[in-house]
């Protein structure tokens, strides 16, 4: 097992390669790679973070060819549209929308990846200065299965009172109660956190495990990545 | 010096027209156990907050009198400062977690009163150790049962060896065999305690001395067997009981059957060849502990969950009041909150509300209201559509014990009219025909 500390680096140079490479075939690659580590969590629990990975890469691949002014090969001509001009879509249009839609995806896995498969606990240990943020950071990610929990509870008492839950605009209207019941959350793990002495000076920490040879060169890797990425690729 | 000092508390919320606390005074001693009693909004949750030192730090409001923990006077100390001295365990498990593994969890309060490093480790396993949950050391909370849960809130607590350990309602979502876990690693600590407890029987058996909460005024102080005569004198109040006199007997027509029903999460099986008739006029009770199944048997009769395998047959509607209703709120009304099962009908609404004792919270928010109050609002919400088959998830869990003899009133008016009724509880006493015991992860035939 590598040290989550040296994990959660090796995924930062992943999301720093991706957004620095400028070919398509390198965030495609790290894409892959990082969606191979998503789909070893329990299955329950990836669904959300690879649907919404999914979802908002392909809305950047469908739509941006047509919002960006980019190359001469035109594949596609459209109308004229007021303030956005004319609608149309080049070769150059559609390989850049694919360079931006897998960076996206593998940012978003590399997150996922975080998010289910590292020890958030010990990462926090590691964070030294950073603590404070990296444990916003870790109670926020808590956030997601709550909330899906939430939504499942919220449309079963709804059903359970007679009524069925059809179409999105139905379901839409249990957002607002899902967020509030999420405040509510939040403001009683806030009150727990108080009366556990959060926030009080003179804090210790639980002693991690030393970092072993694996870890450095894990870290090692991590910081080269985006630099051979950026120079190379 | 006692270790508690009260002296002539008040509190009122921010934006409350009416004090939560009045004048409340009072005094505990090291090592002194005391049940706090009272009726649903009667000030308990308040009055642990305020020895906490959260009220009115977190909270806010008015606060008037003096509270002094160890001899700190919470208008200057702040909650982070108490902690060590006392410390507090919430209702709800899940609200209080903070870390992902159990140890780190229970490791979390003692690296804030700044423990040394080398010491952590071994305090935190102390402390699973006298709730007797060392072996979840390793595991992540998401995993855990919610008696487990409890149990290592409780650890968390006591790794902080407190001299005042604060508990509000922590056994409601227990089963019996949890519930007694649970108090005898309390009664193991050694330290004071004050437990706010609905079921008012278990609390006076684990404490020496008994405070009872009216309107947030004191009404009653004393013995544990002072207590007991004095809720013989209290038989619409705390003291409430079981309704008396027989059951209406039951029809002969099924209103819903389950034949041969399979249902599993994943590769878990719940239910195996669940075989379960219920008829017109029947309530049912399940009953078993902590994750054997009894809510999702009750979420397949209700048509929330559809079988594996087998038959569920069902004749008429079917309401369904989950766990812990209050947190599934969708109006910003409790009238609309219940209107919303009758399409709106705001006359209907305001009956529901008047048979479950929240008439007068009519226009509040939903979420304003108390966990007990919530409870029944999400009883009004699903009984109002008057379904033919009423299934409740643990209707009673921190419903005081005047509110659930009138839910017991309503189950038995809602059989006598032709329905039936399916209970999952842990409650042991609540009204029932037949019971059905539910065995954990096993075949459960009835």
């Amino acid at each position: 097992m590598i040290a989550p500390g040296a994990a959660g680096l090796l995924l930062a140079g992943a999301a720093a390669a991706a957004l620095l490479t400028e070919r398509v075939w390198v965030s495609a690659t790290l894409s892959l790679v990082l969606l191979a580590f998503v789909l070893g969590a329990p299955a329950a629990r990836r669904w959300p973070y690879i649907a919404a990975a999914f979802i908002s890469s392909l809305g950047v691949f469908v739509l941006s060819p047509f919002l960006s002014v980019q190359g001469t090969s035109i594949i596609w001509s459209g109308p004229t549209v007021p303030v956005l001009g004319v609608i149309d879509v080049t070769s150059e249009e559609l390989v850049e929308a694919a360079l931006n839609a897998t960076r996206l995806s593998a940012v978003a896995l590399a997150f996922a990846v975080y998010a289910l498969r590292l020890d958030h606990d010990a990462m926090l240990a590691a964070a030294g200065r950073v603590r404070r943020s990296a444990f916003l950071a870790a109670l926020a990610i808590r956030l997601v299965p709550s909330l899906e929990r939430d939504a499942v509870g919220l449309a079963e008492a709804v059903r359970g009172r007679g009524l069925e839950l059809r179409g999105i605009r139905a379901r839409g209207q249990l957002v607002s109660p899902l967020v509030a019941g999420s405040l509510e959350r939040a403001l009683n793990l806030a009150e727990s956190m108080e009366a556990r002495g959060f926030g009080r000076a003179g804090r210790t920490c639980m002693p991690s495990p030393s970092w072993r040879a694996r870890d450095w060169a894990v870290a090692l890797l991590a910081l080269a990545l985006p630099v051979v990425v950026a120079l190379w690729l | 010096m006692a270790l508690v000092e009260v002296q002539r508390l008040s509190v009122t919320y921010g934006g409350a027209s009416a004090p939560a606390l009045r004048d409340v005074s009072l005094s505990i001693g090291e090592g002194e156990t005391v049940a706090l009693l009272g009726l649903s909004g009667a000030g308990k949750s308040t009055l642990l907050r305020a020895l906490a030192g959260l009220v009115p730090h977190f909270h806010g409001g008015v606060f008037e009198g003096r509270v002094s923990i160890d001899g700190l006077d919470t208008r200057r100390a702040r909650p982070a400062d108490l902690v060590g001295t006392t410390a507090i365990v919430f209702q709800d498990p899940e609200d209080q977690i903070v870390m992902t593994r159990v140890l780190r969890e229970v490791a979390f309060g003692l690296e804030n009163l700044g423990v040394p490093s080398h010491e952590l480790q071994g305090r935190a396993e102390e402390a699973l150790e006298a709730v007797g949950a060392l072996e979840l050391r390793d595991r992540r909370v998401m995993e855990l049962s919610g008696g487990e849960l409890q149990r290592v809130c409780l650890a968390s607590a006591l790794a902080l060896q407190p001299k005042l350990l604060l508990l509000d309602e922590p056994t409601s979502q227990l089963d019996e065999a949890g519930a007694t876990m649970f108090l005898d690693a309390v009664e193991r600590a050694g330290c004071a305690v004050v437990l706010s407890e609905q079921r008012v029987r278990r609390a006076l058996a684990a404490c020496e001395r008994a405070m009872v909460l009216d309107d947030g005024a004191l009404g009653f102080e004393g013995t544990q067997q002072a207590a007991n005569s004095w809720l013989l004198t209290e038989p619409e109040g705390l003291g409430a009981g079981p309704i008396d006199g027989p059951l209406d007997a039951a029809g002969d027509e099924a209103v819903v059957e389950l034949r041969n029903v399979s249902f599993g999460y994943g590769e878990r099986s719940v239910v195996d060849g669940l075989d379960l008739t219920v008829r017109s006029g029947e309530i049912v009770v399940l009953q078993g502990p902590n994750g054997c199944g009894k809510t999702t048997i009750a979420k397949l009769a209700a048509g929330l969950l559809e079988p594996a395998g087998g038959q569920v047959e069902r004749r008429g509607r079917a309401g369904y009041l989950s766990q812990d209703p209050g947190r599934y709120l969708v109006r910003d009304r409790v009238v609309d909150e219940v209107a919303i099962g009758v399409g709106g009908k705001t006359d209907a609404a305001l009956a529901a509300l008047e048979t479950v004792g929240l008439s007068w919270a009519a226009d509040r928010h939903p979420r304003d209201l108390s966990s007990g109050e919530r409870e029944r609002l999400g009883i009004a919400a699903v009984t109002v559509g008057d379904p033919t088959l009423l299934v409740l998830d643990e209707p009673t869990r921190g419903v005081d014990p005047a509110r659930k003899r009138e839910i017991e009133l309503l189950v038995r008016q809602h059989a006598a009219r032709g329905g039936a009724v399916i209970v999952a509880t842990h409650d042991r006493d609540f009204v029932a025909h037949r019971r059905v015991a539910v065995p954990a992860l096993e075949v459960a035939h009835a």
